[in-house]
C-alpha cells in the first residue's frame, strides 16, 4: 500500500479533506460498454442501501405499533403512530438505571484510552529508544487477541479480586481494550504534525513534557476526539465483555439488559423490545453520522494502515 | 542529529510515556491469556482448583461436541468469508468509479455495523421468528417440501444461515471500506493505459487490479476470519447454539461451558485452543501488513 490510503479513500467516498490533493479526472475502466453505465451502479447501490437498511425501518416501525398486532401487515397502523412503548420504557427505573450504567462505563473506558493512547501514541510516532519495534509489536498484537478468549480468566481474576459487578472493572477493560487501536491512531496523527512546532517550543525553553501538553496535544484535538468517540461507541454496543462480568441487576448495561429481556419475553410483546433496540442502537448511529470521516478513517487505519 | 540530554531523565522520557499503556495491556489482555494456559491444566471442585495437567484435553479430543463445534465454526467461517470478501470485492469495484453520492451510500451501508450485535441479532432473529417473522412468512414458504412448514429457526441449516445473513450484513461495509482503500492505491493511469490498448474489462482486472489488490485481499480475508472465528454474539442472541446443538459454535461452548456449567478448566482448554487459533491468524496478518511495509 501506498503511505496514505486514507487521503485516497477520502477522495474516493467525496469526504472534503484537509489536505484533499486536487480530485482526478481520470474516468475508470470500461466506460465503452453500457452508455449509462454509471446510472445502472446507481440502481445496484440504491437497492443494497434500502436492503441494508431494511431491518432498522422494519423494526423502528414495529416499535411504533400498540402491543398485539405483531401479524398486522399495515405499514403504519391504524390511528396514527404509538409513543406508549418508549413512553413506558423511559418511566421504567431499571431501563434509566441500565443506560446509565452503559454511560458510565463507555465514558470512563473512552476517557481512560484516549488519555493513554495519547501518551504512548506520541513516544512511538516521536521518540527513538531501545525496543520501540518490539513493544509496538506487541502492543499490536495484542490488539488482534480479542476479548473473547480472555473473558473466561477475566471473570476469574475480577472475581478472586471481588470487582466483579463493578464500574471499575468495566472500565479497566474497556479502556484497555481500546488502546492498541487508540495508540495506532494516534502514532499516524502525531506523525502529520510538523516536528518544527516542537523544536520551536523547545528552543524557547520548554521541557520536551510542556511541548507536548501545551504544543502537540492541543493540535492532536481531532485525532483525540476520534479515538474518543470511536471507543465510545464500541464500549456502548458491547456486549460481550459486559454479559460476563457483569451478574447483578442493578449494575448490567443496556445490551445486556436487553438480552435478559428476550430470554424473558420470547415472542411476546416484542413491540417493547423493538423500542428498546431502537432506544439503544440511536447513540451510536447519531455519533456515527456527525463523526463520520473520522470513523472511517480510523476504521480502515485500524487494520491496514498504509 | 543527537541533541545533547536536555533534562536529567530524558533517556527515560518514551518509556515513562508507555508504561501506563504497557501496564494496562498487561495486566488486562496479556496476563489472562496466560492464565487461560493455567486454568487449562486444573479443575475446577468445590471452588478450588486441582491439577490435573493435559487431562482435560484428553477429554477435549473425545469429546463429540468438540468436534462438532469445530465443524460448526468452519461451516459458518466458510460461508461468511465468501460472501463477505466476493460481495465486498464488487462492492469496492462499483464504489472504485467516484459516483456522486459514494459518501451517502457508504455511510448508508456501514450504519449495520454501529449497532451492537445484541440489537442485530434481536432484529434477525425477529425477522425469521414463526408467524411473525418478515422474512420467515415471505421466504419460509418456498422453502416448504414436506407438509410442515419450512421454519428458519427450526432447522439447523435455516438457523445457521440466519446468523450467517445477519454477520454478513453487519461485517459488508467493513469489508468494502478496506478493500477500496487498497484499490485507491492502485493508479488508474494502468487500467486506462490497458484499455487504450484494446485490454477487456476483465483482462485488465485480471492482470492489473487483482495482483495488484492481493495484498489488501489476504489482510481483509484474515482480519474477516478473526471475526468469524471469535463469533459469539449473534449465536447468543439469535440462536443460543439450537436447535439442539446445531449451531453451537467454538466460542459458543466455551462461554456455556465456563458461565453456565462452571467447567473452568474445561472452558479453559478450549480458551487455550481458540488462542492458538487466533494467534495463528494474527501471525499471518502481522506478516501481512510488514510485507507492506506498514510498520515504519
Amino acid at each position: 500500500m501506498s503511505d496514505k490510503p486514507s487521503v485516497q479513500l477520502e477522495q474516493a467516498l467525496n469526504i472534503p479533506a484537509s489536505t484533499a490533493p486536487p480530485a482526478t479526472t481520470v474516468r475508470p475502466l470500461g466506460r465503452r460498454f453500457l452508455p449509462n453505465e454509471r446510472a445502472w451502479f446507481h440502481v445496484i447501490l440504491v437497492l443494497l442501501c434500502i436492503i441494508m437498511i431494511f431491518p432498522i425501518i422494519f423494526t423502528l416501525l414495529a416499535s411504533l405499533r400498540p402491543t398485539g398486532f405483531g401479524l398486522s401487515r399495515d405499514i403504519i397502523p391504524e390511528g396514527g403512530f404509538f409513543w406508549g412503548h418508549y413512553q413506558r420504557l423511559l418511566s421504567t427505573p431499571r431501563f434509566a438505571r441500565q443506560i446509565l450504567n452503559s454511560t458510565i462505563n463507555s465514558l470512563g473506558g473512552a476517557i481512560l484510552t484516549t488519555c493513554i493512547a495519547a501518551m504512548a501514541g506520541y513516544a512511538f510516532a516521536r521518540l527513538r529508544f531501545v525496543g520501540r519495534q518490539a513493544l509496538f509489536l506487541f502492543i499490536v498484537a495484542m490488539m488482534l487477541l480479542p476479548g473473547i478468549t480472555n473473558l473466561i480468566p477475566l471473570y476469574r481474576i475480577a472475581s478472586d479480586l471481588r470487582i466483579l459487578n463493578t464500574y471499575l472493572v468495566m472500565i479497566l477493560v474497556y479502556g484497555t481494550y481500546g488502546i492498541p487501536f487508540g495508540i495506532w491512531i494516534m502514532k499516524g496523527f502525531y506523525e502529520t504534525i510538523p516536528k518544527v512546532l516542537e523544536e520551536a517550543a523547545e528552543v524557547d525553553g520548554a521541557t520536551p513534557m510542556q511541548a507536548l501538553i501545551h504544543v502537540v496535544i492541543p493540535m492532536s484535538l481531532p485525532g483525540l476526539i476520534s479515538v474518543f468517540l470511536v471507543n465510545f461507541v464500541f464500549n456502548w454496543n458491547d456486549f460481550l465483555t459486559a454479559l460476563v462480568l457483569l451478574r447483578s441487576t442493578s449494575m448490567k448495561t443496556a445490551t445486556v439488559g436487553l438480552f435478559d429481556f428476550q430470554s424473558q419475553l420470547e415472542g411476546n410483546n416484542s413491540e417493547l423490545l423493538a423500542a428498546a433496540s431502537i432506544l439503544i442502537m440511536i447513540p451510536g448511529i447519531i455519533i456515527f453520522l456527525i463523526a463520520r470521516k473520522a470513523f472511517l478513517r480510523g476504521m480502515v487505519e485500524g487494520a491496514v494502515k498504509g | 542529529m543527537k541533541a545533547p540530554a536536555k533534562f536529567p531523565w530524558q533517556k527515560l522520557y518514551p518509556y515513562i510515556l508507555i508504561a501506563p499503556a504497557l501496564l494496562f495491556v498487561s495486566a488486562v489482555s496479556l496476563y489472562p491469556t496466560l492464565y487461560t494456559f493455567y486454568l487449562s491444566a486444573h479443575r475446577f471442585r468445590r471452588g478450588t482448583f486441582e491439577f490435573v495437567g493435559a487431562r482435560n484435553f484428553s477429554v477435549i479430543w473425545e469429546s463429540r461436541s468438540f468436534w462438532n463445534s469445530i465443524r460448526l465454526t468452519g461451516v459458518f467461517g466458510a460461508w461468511f468469508l465468501v460472501l463477505v470478501m466476493v460481495i465486498g470485492l464488487l462492492l469496492a469495484l462499483l464504489f472504485n468509479n467516484k459516483l456522486n453520492g459514494n459518501s451517502i451510500y457508504m455511510t448508508l451501508i456501514f450504519v449495520p455495523w454501529m449497532i451492537s450485535e445484541i440489537v442485530a441479532g434481536i432484529m434477525w432473529r425477529w425477522m425469521f421468528l414463526p408467524n411473525i417473522g418478515v422474512i420467515q412468512n415471505a421466504i419460509g414458504p418456498l422453502l416448504t417440501t414436506g407438509e410442515r412448514d419450512f421454519m428458519f429457526l427450526a432447522s439447523g441449516a435455516g438457523a445457521m444461515g440466519v446468523v450467517v445473513a445477519a454477520t454478513f450484513w453487519r461485517a459488508l461495509a467493513f469489508a468494502t471500506l478496506l478493500l477500496l482503500a487498497g484499490l485507491q492505491t492502485i493508479p488508474s493511469e494502468l487500467n486506462e493505459a490497458a484499455s487504450i490498448d484494446g485490454a477487456t474489462r476483465w483482462q485488465s482486472f485480471g492482470n492489473i487490479t487483482w495482483p495488484l489488490l492481493l495484498p489488501t485481499t489476504q489482510v481483509t480475508v484474515v482480519f474477516m476470519s478473526i471475526q468469524a472465528v471469535n463469533a459469539i454474539g449473534m449465536f447468543l442472541s439469535i440462536t443460543g447454539g439450537g436447535p439442539g446443538r446445531s449451531t453451537e459454535v467454538l466460542s459458543l461452548q466455551m462461554y456455556k461451558e465456563a458461565l453456565e456449567f462452571n467447567n473452568w478448566g474445561y472452558a479453559g482448554s478450549l480458551a487455550v485452543i481458540m488462542f492458538l487459533v487466533n494467534a495463528a491468524l494474527a501471525l499471518i496478518y502481522i506478516r501481512g501488513l510488514q510485507s507492506q511495509n506498514a510498520f515504519n
